[in-house]
Order: C-alpha cells, then structure tokens, then sequence
C-alpha cells in the first residue's frame, strides 16, 4: 500500500531569519509572492500525497488563518506543539492522527515534489524509515548522513568533526516505529527527529537513503530569502498569469501604462506599480503593496501591504510586510559583511533588510547588509549605517 | 432561526448526510435537534440538547438507513427545549413528518379546530399544526403535492417548510418570510435554510421567494408559485465548503477575528482605483443623492449604523440611525428623497426586514448593507451594497461588523465626498493600510493579560466619543454576549449623568481615546472621572495623546484615520471579550439562548 499521509512540521520560529520571524513562523516568510510553506504543500500534493497533517507552534494563526481547512482540496488537520521542544517533539503531535508509514518534511525549505515523490516510492514497509540525501560540501552545516551502498549508518543534526559528504535532505517516509524511537529520546528536554532516527539505527533497525539531485535553494538566513525568490522566479512556480515571458501579473493589481517590468518578476494581487517605476529583475511584489512613480526596484523580495515612495531605489532587499519607504530613499545594495543575532557573516550579497512595519524616512540612505526593524521608525534624511532593533527610532 | 436540512436522490448515507447538514448549520440554532428518513415508513429521531445528543442516540440504534430525508436544528420560540417540542413533528400515525422554521401566527386557531377534530396535539409547537393537516387532507383523498399545497395554504405567518409523506419518495417544501435554498448536486437535491448546510456537496442553488413552493423528487425539482410552475435561475456560490471549516481553531470566533485582514481585503477589492485617486464601487453608481438618510438594523448591525450615520452628519446630510424592531413599530417621517439604509449580516433578520418594507411602503428607496448575496433584503431592496467579509460561524458578529464598517465608507463617498484629489488619495490610503494594520493589532495585542488581570470583577464599562461611540456600545455587547457578565457602553460624556454611579474599584472601565483633537481631550476627562473613583482604567490608543498615565493598563493600536481607528479599536475589544469568555470556559460559538441569524420579530 502506497503512503497517503504527511506530516509537515512548521511550529518553529527560525530564529536565524530574525528580525523577519518575529510576527510569524519561518513557513510564513515569502518566496517569491507566497509564503515557503505553500511551495512545500504544492510539492506533497504533487508527489501524490492526500491526507495533510502540518504541525503549528510559533504564531500558529498566522499559518492556521493562511491556509485555512483545505488546500487545493486536500483537507489539512493542524496539530498544536506547544513549545518548541524539537522536530522529533513537534512530530509527536501527530502521532494519533497518523497510521502505517507517513511521509515528514520541513514547511520552511523548499522542496521539489520528486524528492518526495522518490522517497515515498522507494520507502518499502519491512523497514523503518526512508530519507532522502544529497553530495554536498555543505552537509557539515545542514546535517548529515554516512551510508553503506543504499543503507544508512549513520546521521547526525550538527556534526563538529570528521568529513561528511552526503547531506541529509529533510525529507523523510517513516514507519510508526519512530514515535517509540521519539519517545526513548531525551536530550535536555529537545528531541530532534534525526536523533529518533539515530536511535532506530541504534536499534538495529534499517534506514535506507535515496539520492536526489534536484535543485535546491534553502533558506537559512535573511538574504537567502533572495536567492529563494529568483529560484522560484525561475521556476516559473507563480500564481499569477504570465503576461510576458517571465512576467507574472495579478489581474487584481494595476500597473500604469508608463512602469517598466523587466523579466523575471512577479505582482501579486492589488498592488500598483506607479508611473515610471522599474520593477526587476529578479524581484517579486506582494500583493497590496503600492510602489509609486519612479521608483526603481530589482534583485529584491517586496513583501505585502508595503508602500514604497516616488523615487526611492531599492537593490537587493528584503522589504517585510508593512514596511513604508518615503520617497527618494536609496538603498544601493552590494556585498557586505552582515551581522545577525551578534554573528557577523562576511561579504553577503545584500543591500537591507527591513522587517514588518518598518518605517524609512523619505531621503534616507541604507548601507548595505543593515538589517533594520520590526517596528522601527528612522527619520527622514537619515543615513543608517548599522542594524536598528526592533521599535527604536533612529534620527542623524 | 432554527436550521433546515434535507437530501433525496444521491447515493451517500442520508443519516450521516443529514447529520452533517446540521452540524453545518448549529449555529443557527441548538437546543434540539432531529432528522426523518423517508420510505416505506417514516422514521423520526430527535433529542433535546446539542446535536451530539442524537448522534449518541443514532449511534446506540442506528435507524435503517433510506435514501432520502429531512432534519431540523431547533432554537425555542414555542415551548421549552424538550425531546417533544423538537422537530421533525408527525401526524397521529406518524405517517406525516414535517420540519419547520418561523412563526405560524394563526397556529392557535389551527390548532384548536384540528383539536375539536378529535385530534391529540404531542407537543406545545406551533409547528405540529402542519403535519395534522396535511394528514387531513391526505385523508379527504387530496394527492400527496395537492395536500401539502393545501396545508400550505392554511397557514398564516412566516415559514419555512420541508414534508416527507409515508410511501412517497418526495420532499414537499414552502417559503414565506423565512429563508429557504434549494441545493442542486450532480446527483440528487437538497434543502435548507442556509447554504453552507451542504456546501460540501453542491455550490450550485436557487432561491426560493416567499409564496413559492417546491417538491424534490430523486431525479428531478418543480417549483410553484401557487398552481404556476416557476423556471427559476440556478446560482452558483462562491463561498467553500473550506471557508466554513474551523481549520484548527479552537473557536470559530477566534477564527474569524483573526481572518479580519483578509475580509478586509475582500471588502476593498475593486472597489477604489490609486492612480487616479478615486472610488470605484459599482454597486452604488446608481445611487442618487439622498436629502436625509435612515439607517435600520439589530444588534452588532446597529452600531455600525451609528458609525455610517455620524459619519453622514458629519458630511453634512441629515441621517439616523434606528433599531429595526422600534423603526418598524413607530416609523419616523420618510420626507421625499430619503433613503432607508438597511444594514443586516444576514440579509435576513426579521425585524430589519420588517423596517425596510415599511420605508418601501412609504414610498423611500431602500439600500441592503449585507453578507449575503442573493438574501431577502438583497432581493427586496432598491439597492444593494455587498460587505464581501465570507461566511462567518461564531454567532458573536466579528469580522462582518469590520467590513460593514468599511463598506459605509464607500457609501459615504458615493452619497458626499465624491471630490477628487488629496483628501481623497489621503482616504483611500487610510483604507489600503487598513488590512495590515489590523493585522499589527493581531500581532501585537496584550488583550489577553488585560482579561488575566481584570477579567474577573464584576462588571465591565465601556465609553468613547464621536465614532468610537459605536465602538464603546459594540466592544459591551461582545462582552456581554459570549462572557454572560454585565457590560455596559456609554457615550464618554454621558457617564457623568448617571452612570457613574456604578463605578467603583470592582468595575473595570475600558476607554477608548484616539487622536489628539478637543474630542479626544473630552474623552481623556472622563477617563480622569473613572480613575479617580478607583475604577481599574484601560485604555485603547494610538498613542497621540498623553492617556497612558491615566490608565492602569493600554491596549494600543497604529494611527490611523479618524474613519479606520474604530475599526482598529474594535479588534482589541473582540479579543478582550473572546479572551474573557475562554478563561469563563463559556461556550463562545453558540452562546446560551442567541442565535446566528434572528428570523423571528
């Protein structure tokens, strides 16, 4: 009997997204014009699955109140974590309303709906578990797996030492044996899903790993929200009618007769694109969000309800919802050294990130890599050079 | 107020089919409920209580199961909630079932002539008349369609009707001033009293109009109006069977406050266009400029009337607003070009119905402020604005009171500001940012440590000024509807008169203070009164003025225009009376002895 069910955990907050996390759940950030976890949803249903399970926790209305009961006419039924004790935890949540093998997966990264699709034909049910896993020199960060011919031996969340080549994907088919695996799990009060499976392993029970080589663009931090956007820009995975090739326009929103759309971008439902602005490439636009004459945006990620002001410039930006540009603000974007949550990443590509409700003086400068918001006010004509925390109000 | 279902012709369990219909429409009505199954016999169930009483009792024995029927949710107008006052009511043989909504006013008339009859009454409905009746009629030789019809035409009063007969695989129904929709399924019919009893079934319906009656057969409808048969349009709703799911929600209530930003949305879709700086609701284009305008409409309705007839004043243009029952009852002068503004969720409350055929009988143009496409006051009005908010559940009105807000706004620029430039852009604005400023108040709200501190004295004042009047008299009525504790609203400067009186340190008085114009300064004043009589003070603001330091706790909300700010405001009073009433463990969906939608004067 083929798999029906999956489990999508998306109860936590993604802290190293911060400042964007803070109003809602990593899931909910935007790629492209939807949030990550409606990519994810898409890529299930495509992979044949119909019974929907998503596991909420961090400002779970947000979730429960966007996707409501069914979509596209697969029923979901949530499942509350109420604290955030783990993956392993969080899939525990789901445990009553699941039965014989299941398919788990992560709402906040993208996946490609043939991993999923090729795990869950390859999961056979005389064994625990099924996971799939990729060569990367990344794996050390992402988390790894060590296998022998199709066979798991061993997986581990955050390896400090010895080589690791295969990454372990995060998309898993999993027997009912794991919930006893969770269960015998104590690990400071944290159960991690990949410690389960270790246990099986230790167990004596058979994981098999299955290769894939999709494309894959994961969504660690602020500016790989960028890199997500273009991937899914690409992809052409938009809900808006094409217009043009690689233009994607909402029939709600409205774009004078004078803007420029420059392919790839995407508009979402009823926002205007003013006279004489430059919309892309490689940007999307939420939907409610006014972008007024002469603006010029590209290489960024303009959230909904956002109102950007006459001739302000934006490059490689993150713009979160209800953020409010004044006019002439300039943010020049380029590579720079980016600090978040008091660790500094060197040489990023990425002009500002600015979080919900953040409001930017017209005439203000932005260096690149500031991460500002949400809730702030900065004044306008001012120069912001470093990050600005949450509700502060700046002025220089 | 009560809710009807009924299935005939498809292939799925009728019981279970029936069961979720009224599951679907429990918020209409809840202290029974019942079902019959048509076929060579007629078997009726019921029981008093929610309905997870008759499904224990079906549970425990199970009926057999037949391939059509009818059910009923009940909410007491004749007689106490019992197993015998529920529906389905049957004739003396049981061989009649009858399912009935509304009132039938000459039911004691009817009811003591079948007496004299002979016949022995089992319950104390006004519904039980229908059944004998058309028993009766069956009995002189009519045809089973003849004798409904017949029956039918005995009854005074409003009602909505569904019969199956014994042997015949048929379900008779009739409307009078009560809503009825037929359900057309790829295979098979249905009924009910509202759409989403079997939206998971079929979108596709057609509305009965007052007079008309139909018959069901398993492959194929007719409706009549009297003896004609009627070729009636078939609709097509837009409205999901998802839309009504609860989606792991504990409340529909709670659902639907946090669903707010996206009604708003819906509301404001198309309906104004930035670049050229103006409003583009076409419903109203045809709406010509009124000399004075009367506002009608119950419960939550009526403070939004209050807002949309201060807001008309204000502008300039003579305008009321009147609670539906007492408009009806004693109907002011309707000098000519006066419009009669109906504002009803439901498009379906009796009493404003009531009120808006008595301005149509005096020659005034009327206009439907609704939710609900295709409703009596939409079919009956000269004019009708739609507020787009979706199907809402909680019987608590919520998100159709935010988008009923809004939607005045367009009224009032279509009937005063139709000018164009700054101030118009400036308005439009207000309304663009609105959806994501209710979404910061959701994100932000402390609602929920203002109940944790104060939600357990003993009464609960509200006060404000101007348009945060309405706000004040709807931010009690929530409170009061769903926590079952004493709330009251008042006018800022009338507290003064009297009221005050009942302020004391065990009476938390929740002020909403906006803005920093002279109104604001007034309102501050009279939170000053209540704080210096020790009243616990909570404030709703925006900040611009100095009140913090007058108040014991704040719930804050973004600037915003003098329009959008109730709106906002409400939303921190949603969710203090939601918060209250789930630390009171009160049953928030359904709260004791209201119902959703009020057919009934």
């Amino acid at each position: 009997m083929s798999i029906d069910s999956a489990v999508v955990l998306a109860a936590g907050e993604g802290q190293r997204l911060r400042p964007l996390t803070r109003n809602r759940p990593k899931p909910m950030l935007s790629a492209g014009t939807r949030p990550i976890l409606g990519h994810v949803l898409d890529a299930l249903i495509d992979a044949g699955l119909t019974d929907l399970h998503i596991v909420v926790g961090y400002n779970r209305s947000r979730v429960q109140n966007h996707f409501g009961s069914t979509y596209r006419n697969r029923r979901l039924t949530y499942h509350t974590q109420t604290k955030q004790l783990g993956t392993g935890h969080a899939l525990q949540q789901a445990k009553e309303a699941l039965s014989g093998s299941f398919v788990v997966v992560n709402g906040d990264e993208l996946v490609d709906s043939t991993v999923v699709s090729d795990v869950r034909t390859a999961h056979i049910k005389t064994t625990a578990g099924t996971l799939a896993v990729r060569d990367s020199t990344q794996a050390a960060e992402f988390g790894a797996v060590r296998m022998q011919d199709d066979t798991v031996t061993e997986i581990i969340e955050t390896p400090q030492t010895g080589e690791y080549r295969l990454l372990n994907r995060g998309v898993y088919a999993l027997d009912h044996s794991i919930f006893s695996a969770i269960e015998a799990t104590t690990d400071d009060g944290v159960i991690r899903l990949t410690d389960a499976i270790a246990n099986l392993l230790e167990r004596g029970e058979t994981v098999r790993g299955v290769m894939s080589d999709d494309e894959w663009a994961a969504a660690t931090f602020p500016w790989d929200l960028l890199g997500v956007t273009t991937y899914v820009l690409y992809q052409g995975d938009l809900t808006q009618p094409e217009r043009r090739g690689g233009i994607y326009v909402h029939d709600s929103a409205t774009v004078h007769a004078d803007a420029t759309l420059i392919s790839p971008v995407a508009i979402d439902a009823d926002a205007v694109i003013g006279a004489q602005a430059t919309v892309g490439p490689d940007t999307a636009i939420g939907q409610n969000t006014t972008i007024k004459s002469g603006a010029v945006i590209s290489d960024s990620l303009i959230e909904s309800d956002v109102s950007i002001g006459a001739n302000a410039t934006i490059v490689d930006s993150v713009l979160a919802q209800g953020a409010q540009v004044g006019p002439g603000v300039t943010i020049p974007g380029g590579r720079s050294n980016v600090i978040v949550e008091e660790t500094l990443y060197p040489d990023r590509q990425l002009g500002a990130v600015i979080a919900d409700r953040t409001t930017i003086g017209g005439g203000t400068t932005i260096a690149p890599g500031t991460l500002i918001g949400p809730n702030a006010h900065i004044a306008a004509g001012s120069t912001v050079r470093t990050n600005v925390s949450a509700q502060s109000e700046v002025r220089n | 107020m009560c809710g009807i279902i009924g299935c005939i012709g498809h292939s799925r369990g009728t019981v279970e089919t029936l069961l979720q219909g009224l599951s679907n429409l429990e918020y209409r009505g809840y202290d029974s409920a019942g079902i019959a199954v048509g076929g060579t016999s007629v078997v009726v169930r019921k029981q008093a209580g929610e309905l997870a009483n008759l499904r224990d009792d079906l549970d425990a024995d199970p009926v057999t199961p037949g391939s059509f029927g009818i059910g009923h949710t009940r909410w007491s107008t004749h007689g106490p909630p019992s197993d015998r006052n529920a529906h389905p009511h049957t004739d003396t043989d049981g061989e009649v079932a009858v399912v009935h909504n509304g009132i039938i006013e000459n039911y004691q008339q009817l009811r003591d002539d079948l007496q004299a009859q002979g016949i022995t009454f089992s319950s104390e409905t006004d519904s039980e008349v229908v059944p004998h009746l058309i028993s009766q009629y069956r009995a002189r030789g009519y045809a089973p369609e003849q004798a409904f019809q017949a029956a039918v035409e005995q009854l005074d009063g409003s009602y909505a009707l569904a019969a199956v007969l014994k042997d015949v695989n048929a379900i008779f129904v009739a409307r009078n001033d009560s809503p009825l929709v037929i359900g057309i399924g790829e295979e098979g019919y249905y009924v009910a009293s509202d759409v989403p009893a079997f939206l998971e079934y079929t979108r596709d319906v057609m509305y009965l109009e007052d007079g008309e009656t139909a018959v069901l057969r398993p492959t194929d409808l007719t409706v009549r109006n009297s003896e004609e048969i009627v070729e009636k349009d078939i609709q097509t709703v837009e409205w999901t069977a998802e839309e009504t799911g609860k989606s792991g929600y504990e409340h529909f209530m709670r659902k639907e406050i946090d669903e707010q930003p996206q009604s708003l949305r819906q509301c404001l879709r198309g309906r104004f266009d930035q670049l050229a700086g103006k409003f583009t609701v076409e419903e109203l284009t045809d709406v010509s400029d009124p000399q004075s305008v009367q506002f009608v409409a119950c419960g939550t309705s009526y403070h939004a009337a209050l807002y949309g007839a201060s807001l008309l004043q204000a502008a300039g243009i003579p305008a009321t607003a009147s609670l539906a029952s007492e408009y009806a009852t004693s109907t002011p002068p309707t000098p000519p070009e006066t419009l009669v503004v109906g504002v009803t969720q439901s498009g379906e409350t009796a009493d404003t119905l009531g009120a808006l055929r008595e301005a149509d009988k005096r020659g005034a143009r009327t206009l439907a402020l609704t939710n609900v496409v295709g409703s009596t006051a939409a079919r009956e009005c000269d004019h009708v604005l739609y507020i787009r908010a979706g199907p809402e559940i909680g019987v608590a009105a919520t998100k159709t009171f935010s988008s009923q807000l809004v939607a005045l706004n367009f009224l009032i620029e279509q009937l005063v500001d139709r000018s164009k430039g700054k101030q118009v852009r400036d308005r439009i604005e207000a309304l663009r940012v609105l959806p994501d400023q209710v979404q910061q108040v959701l994100d932000t709200s402390s609602a929920a440590d203002v109940v944790e501190k104060y939600g357990s004295k003993e009464s609960f004042f509200f006060i404000g000024r101007g348009l945060q009047y309405p706000v004040a008299l709807e931010g009690a009525l929530k409170f009061k509807e769903i926590t079952y504790e004493h709330a009251e609203g008042f006018a800022a400067g009338e507290l003064k008169h009297g009221p005050l009186a009942l302020v004391t340190d065990k009476t938390p008085v929740f002020g909403i203070v906006t803005g920093d114009t002279a109104p604001a300064q007034k309102t501050l004043s009279n939170i000053k009164e209540v704080e210096s009589r020790g009243a616990p003070v909570i404030i709703i603001t925006d900040g611009k003025i100095e009140a913090e330091r007058y108040a014991d706790m704040a719930l804050t909300i973004p600037e915003a225009s003098i329009r959008t700010a109730p709106i906002l405001a409400n939303v921190q009073l949603q969710l203090v009376a939601y918060h209250t009433a789930n630390a009171l463990g009160r049953s928030i969906d359904k709260p004791r002895n209201l119902a959703k939608s009020v057919t009934v004067e």
